[in-house]
């Protein structure tokens, strides 16, 4: 009796479930083309610029935000209506739906903020002809690596990490350490290019001063705070090293740790990570906003630079140094002019071979520099 | 009849949390912000629905994990034990799928189904071994549950991420900072759910999450195994007293949770939408979920099933409502919020059966002045 | 002022489906003891539930000292001098005796908690009306008469002059009885007044000036208890006459069916052995009874021979085959039944049906199952014809969770189960424990019947009218050891009495 009534109850929900379904399945063949409509209709605004986040939240230091914000500065100039989407789970399957709810509320231009979205990039960029994609971090490719395809609604955004990398270590040398530390997290190519920048920017400003300065060079392996990760960078400090470049996600921060204990100093990351710690002095940073910003704007000037990638260096203001927030005593602004307008002109070259990730492809090359590889 | 109330007063204690939980959500919304807070609203409850195919689809397939980590966690509430460890068990399970999608190969069509026998066996010996220690060494559960979901979660974060043969990741996707995706013959079929639900990521996941609660309500009610395992359950002396071999049970029981656990880790990794193992210190979600799920369906195996796909559905809707300038911790508040008050269905039955007492009685006096009228 | 301290009035309390007191008037006259008689769910705990206000009646009043009130908690009824002793005590087991009695009366001094004059008054009332008790002890480490004795000085605390004793007796020793007896004269000689609920008539003969009988929800009539006699209460109390004593023949013992050597069993969670070194058997048509005080080992020499503790040393013969190291389910399918000491922990998993838990020991055996998968239908069809049978009554027969039966039909469930399993040996733990007196005529009936089958019947009890009347043979068990086997009836209570204590003890000799 008992069973049977809460078999009966179970099959009456789902039943109902499955009528549901159903009903609004043979609504949605008739109506499919009004659907879209309707779906508007109820609410009172659309969303022309979106963004997706890529699952974390939209003040998280880094991706997310730095794109965000310079979504919001074009929207605020331009009074254009805007919004952030995230998804369910952190999936293809999930970044693809969220971009669909974006384009469902209106968008028509989506900004997917990091690698992650390539692949959901890639699926939906023909879908959807009429959307603008604007990709930080990456090229739109199949999940097998075996096709990349950027089509010409979409915006594929890369940096020259090795430029930022090289103005920082640039900057702390010149400020007068010496003993430098590079600590990346895994050796993917963005992290081995800021590392091999770091190294040979500081072997530039060691060169113009004549100096000889030591670089300890690690890979934590992953991009997680590890009490692993803090307690090397502790002992580099211990060590005498001065300034630690955390390179790779929470890295820094295990970095940064060490640092407050030791009272020493830290380069951060991707943007400007100031707010992290006091110990940080500046950051090799994307300048995700500019590149954000400027493919907005191509957007509405009919000039989007669709189906390419666009490579975001200093000639196009698009990595550097933050300076904003420094806390450098003898690097000055001018300093930084100086070098970077020396960069922009072309006249530094940088190694970014990064099929060796182990610093051997460019040890030949530094002059004043010594790298001492942990591996 | 009286039995009947108590089975339906369960149900309706589900269903009054439910209500709860949303007008609670309904309140939120208002204050957020007034003139969005009907339609707003209107999209938590329909969302899902006025996506079409796809959007009943993509329920079925979030539901999937929500429904066997439920079941997990309600099978073992059935056999008395607590069963935290879902989480760690569904990591270990998503592991071993991940493991054979991405190191063997020339299984063909089989692959798929070697897959996630493996992580059922990695979740069923990762579940076990609360169940060894409790049975053996009366070590608690739910102690020895959960320090196995951080040792399930370093355990894969540090063989994914460190497992290297000749110098060469074997899972690890260091460009990516994930594994490697998994071969296309261990992605699970779809069985024409990709044609029933177009555009969304709905496969064989559900269908199989069905046939296992199918399969554990027949376990728990129709086999003398069910009958020792809830017996244990409910009462362990009267069991060791029946002669029921209490130890033998007790590792069953979390070895089979642990099981349905590791399967739903091995649904949701070989799915092919793209979820990846991750080197980052955060346990699964699912197990935790999975507890509510377990609650709101009151631990029978059907009721998990509807409930798991209620969160989801709400989950969805939830999703949904982002097309309002509703900011998104809203939402997950107004998820968490019905999802809590659904953790209460317990207390809200034993309330629903208090006032239903009440009632009865004030009927009763209601009638007898009624006849007293009546003969006056 | 009146002569009553209360009077309840033409109670009556309906609950869907049952009267549960229907216009029951009791007057308890002043410094008087009262008993309250009647079976379970005659009805005796819904009217002490309307006193304290737990329930409201839907008819009737309450006049406490000639006066009518309204009580609508039980702080209105502790505020009228009415105090209760509840029959599973409300204390808490790490606190000591003084915190327990000062409970929710905490005296302060200057807003700070201030025991030491409490603490003289509380001695002091124990002195004067004998309650010996241990004011700085734990609770968990008192015994329970003592527990009893701290739950009456917190009502003296009070200064209630009402008191009600909820079944008091259910869990004390025989001598522990005694001495609650002679406490309740002391207080009534004291000018208290006394309700006393029960349904052992030798305590009523023994304490009560008048009795107040329920049956079934209605009042039956008040008498003065010295005039009348156990068996005219006893038929008040059931409706019909009862057999007191039971009726049985001669015992024809046959050949051994258990024999129990040289068994050493530990105590939980102590070093000591709880039994020592006891040897002893039972044959096939008598009913062997372990008489003594409780705590002597009876739970662990039961434990010991079916298997739920492990056993030291020794060796347990069943049926000439040495089952010694056998599982417990082994036992209880090759001729083996245990009616368990407390059936709630162990003879039932209470949230079960009444059907699964008639098959508890045999489900997973034809017809009950076939391949692992159940018969339910089987199961049924047997469920219902032992509840015809037994005449187990619940309120969806078959259907009906364990939990919601009453004590009563609770154990006739399990005697049900284990002796359809037709047992050679069974044993039977304190099988009439808080029965009342229809249950234990039947249950005691049921016990000689399996005895003139020719089952081998293993006695514990702890009530020695129970080991009087039922036993051929009984043991009387002292520390874990058996101090004297006797013959019921060459031997009295009290001399029995004697070896329970200890005082005396038999040389041991070798029996063949």
């Amino acid at each position: 009796m008992k069973k049977i009534l809460a078999l009966a109850l179970s099959l009456i929900m789902v039943g109902t479930l499955v009528s549901c379904s159903s009903n609004t399945t043979n609504q949605g063949a008739v109506t499919e083309d009004t659907q879209a409509q309707t779906t508007q209709a109820q609410k009172s605004e659309t969303y022309e610029l979106a963004l997706v986040t890529d699952l974390g939240t939209i003040d998280d230091k880094s991706f997310n935000q730095g794109s965000w914000e310079g979504l919001v500065q074009y929207a605020q100039e331009k009074n254009v209506s805007h919004k952030y989407y995230q998804p369910q789970s952190k999936e293809t399957s999930s970044y693809i739906e969220t971009i669909e709810l974006a384009i469902e509320g209106g968008a028509k231009v989506i900004v997917c903020p990091g690698y992650l979205f390539e692949e959901p990039v890639f699926e939906v960029q023909s879908k959807y002809p009429n959307i603008k994609f604007i990709l930080i971090d990456g090229e739109p490719h199949s999940g097998d690596y075996s096709v990349y395809k950027t089509e010409n609604n979409v915006m594929a955004v890369l940096f020259k990490e090795d430029q930022a990398g090289y103005l920082a270590g640039y900057a702390a040398v010149k400020e007068g350490m010496t003993e430098l530390g590079f600590m990346g997290g895994m050796a993917v190519p963005a992290v081995v290019r800021f590392g091999y920048g770091f190294v040979q920017g500081a072997d530039a400003a060691a060169k113009e001063l004549g100096k000889t300065i030591n670089v300890k060079y690690h890979y934590t392996g992953a991009f997680a705070a590890t009490p692993e990760a803090q307690a090397m960078a502790a002992s580099w400090f211990n060590g005498g090293t001065e300034v630690i470049f955390g390179c790779g996600g929470a890295v820094g921060n295990s970095v940064m740790a060490a640092a407050e204990s030791a009272g020493k100093k830290v380069i951060g990351v991707d943007v400007d990570q100031y707010a992290e710690s006091n110990t940080v002095i500046t950051s090799a940073i994307k300048q995700l906003g500019n590149a954000v910003y400027s493919g907005i704007e191509s957007v509405y000037n009919n000039n989007f630079p669709g189906g390419k990638t666009s490579v975001f260096t200093v000639e196009n203001d698009g990595v550097g140094i933050a300076m904003e927030h420094n806390k450098f005593t003898t690097f000055t602004e001018d300093d930084y002019a100086q070098i970077y307008s020396k960069m922009r002109a072309g006249s530094i070259n940088i190694i970014d071979d990064v099929s060796v990730t182990d610093t051997s492809n460019i040890k030949d090359s530094l002059t004043a520099t010594k790298v001492d590889f942990v591996g | 009849m009286k039995k009947k109330h108590l089975d339906i007063s369960g149900f309706l204690s589900s269903i009054l949390a439910i209500i709860i939980g949303l007008a609670v959500g309904f309140i939120i919304l208002l204050i957020c912000n007034k003139n969005q807070a009907i339609p707003g609203f209107q999209t938590i409850i329909t969302g899902a629905i006025t996506h079409g195919q796809k959007g009943i689809g993509q329920v079925f397939y979030y539901a999937t994990p929500l429904i066997l980590c439920g079941l997990a966690v309600g099978f073992a509430f059935k056999t008395g034990l607590f069963n935290i460890g879902a989480s760690g068990q569904f990591t270990m399970g998503a592991f071993g799928a991940t493991l054979i999608g991405i190191c063997i190969k020339n299984l063909g069509q089989v692959h798929w189904i070697v897959a996630l026998l493996v992580a059922i066996i990695f979740g069923a010996i990762w579940g076990s071994i609360p169940g060894i220690l409790k049975a053996f060494f009366n070590v608690n559960e739910v102690i020895s549950a959960i320090m196995l979901n951080y040792v399930g979660m370093y355990l894969v974060n540090w063989i994914v991420g460190s497992w290297k043969i000749g110098g060469k990741q074997v899972l690890f996707n260091s460009l990516r900072n994930e594994s490697y995706n998994v071969s296309q013959s261990a992605i699970i079929p779809k069985w024409g759910l990709d044609k029933l639900f177009p555009g969304s990521s709905a496969n064989s996941g559900i269908i199989i999450a069905i046939i296992v609660v199918i399969l554990i309500y027949l376990l728990l009610e129709k086999t003398t195994f069910g009958f020792e395992l809830k017996a244990v359950g409910y009462n362990k002396h009267a069991g060791k007293y029946a002669g029921i071999n209490e130890k033998k049970n007790i590792i069953l029981a979390m070895l089979i949770s642990g099981a349905i656990a590791g399967l739903a880790g091995g649904l949701v990794f070989l799915s092919g939408t793209g979820r990846h193992i991750e080197i980052v210190d955060v346990v699964a979600d699912e197990g935790f979920t999975g507890i509510s799920v377990a609650l709101l369906g009151l631990s029978n195996p059907f009721g998990v099933l509807l409930a798991g796909l209620f969160i989801a559905y709400l989950q969805s809707g939830g999703f949904y409502l982002q097309l309002f300038s509703f900011s998104t911790e809203i939402i997950d508040i107004i998820v968490a919020v019905i999802i809590y008050f659904s953790a209460f269905a317990l207390i809200v039955r034993l309330f629903i059966m208090r006032i239903h007492q009440k009632n009865e009685n004030k009927e009763k006096k209601l009638n007898k002045s009624d006849k007293k009228r009546g003969v006056e | 002022m009146s002569d009553y301290a209360i009077e309840m009035l033409n109670i009556t309390k309906v609950f869907p489906g049952i009267i549960a007191n229907d216009d029951i008037t009791i007057r308890l006259k002043k410094a008087t003891i009262h008993a309250l008689l009647g079976e379970n769910g005659a009805g005796k705990s819904t009217l002490m539930s309307v006193l304290f206000g737990l329930y409201t009646p839907e008819k009737g009043i309450i006049k406490v000292n000639g006066k009518d009130v309204k009580i609508k908690d039980p702080l209105d009824a502790n505020a009228y001098g009415i105090g209760m002793v509840h029959q599973h005590f409300k204390l808490v087991h790490n606190f000591t005796v003084v915190q327990n009695i000062l409970l929710g009366v905490e005296p302060t001094k200057h807003g700070i908690l201030y025991f030491k004059d409490a603490r003289e008054k509380i001695i002091f009332l124990s002195e004067k009306y004998k309650l010996r008790i241990e004011p700085d002890a734990y609770i968990e480490d008192i015994t329970v008469g003592m527990q009893q004795r701290v739950e009456i000085l917190k009502m003296l605390y009070r200064d209630n002059d009402i008191m009600i004793f909820d079944e008091p007796t259910a869990v004390l020793t025989p001598q522990e009885i005694e001495e609650l007896m002679v406490i309740m004269k002391e207080l009534k000689n004291e000018g208290k007044s006394i309700l006393f609920i029960s349904h052992k008539l030798d305590e009523i003969k023994s304490a009560a000036d008048e009795c107040s009988v329920l049956r079934r929800g209605k009042y039956i009539g008040t008498v003065d208890v010295k005039n009348t006699t156990k068996e005219q209460l006893s038929e008040m109390m059931v409706g019909r006459p009862v057999e007191l004593k039971v009726e049985k023949t001669e015992a024809k013992p046959e050949e051994t069916v258990l024999e129990v050597k040289n068994l050493v069993v530990k105590a939980e969670h102590k070093s000591k052995n709880a039994i020592n070194d006891i040897s002893l058997n039972v044959r096939k048509g008598e009913i062997v009874c372990i008489a003594g005080i409780d705590g002597n080992g009876q739970q662990e020499l039961i434990s010991g021979i079916t298997g739920l503790m492990p056993i030291v040393s020794g060796e347990i013969i069943l049926n000439g085959q040495d089952v010694t190291h056998k599982s417990i389910r082994y036992k209880n399918t090759h001729g083996l039944s245990h009616i368990p000491e407390d059936r709630h922990r162990d003879g039932l998993v209470l949230d079960y049906d009444l059907q699964k838990n008639l098959v508890l020991q045999e489900y997973f055996q034809n017809p009950f199952s076939f391949k692992n998968f159940l018969h339910h239908r089987e199961i049924l069809n047997y469920s219902n014809k032992l509840i015809c049978e037994f005449d187990i009554r619940s309120g969806e027969g078959s259907f009906t969770k364990a939990r919601s039966m009453s004590g009563g039909n609770q154990q006739k469930a399990i005697i049900a189960r284990e002796i359809s399993k037709k047992p050679e040996l069974l044993i039977a733990v304190q099988p009439t424990r808080g029965l009342d007196v229809g249950a234990i005529e039947y249950i005691h009936h049921r016990i000689v019947e399996e005895r003139d089958k020719g089952t081998a019947i293993l006695l514990v009890s702890l009530e020695l009218d129970e080991v009087m009347n039922l036993s051929d043979r009984i043991l009387v068990i002292f520390e874990g050891e058996i101090v004297g086997e006797f013959d019921p009836k060459k031997v009295t209570i009290n001399e029995l009495g004697l070896y329970m204590a200890g005082s005396k003890k038999q040389i041991k000799e070798v029996e063949v």
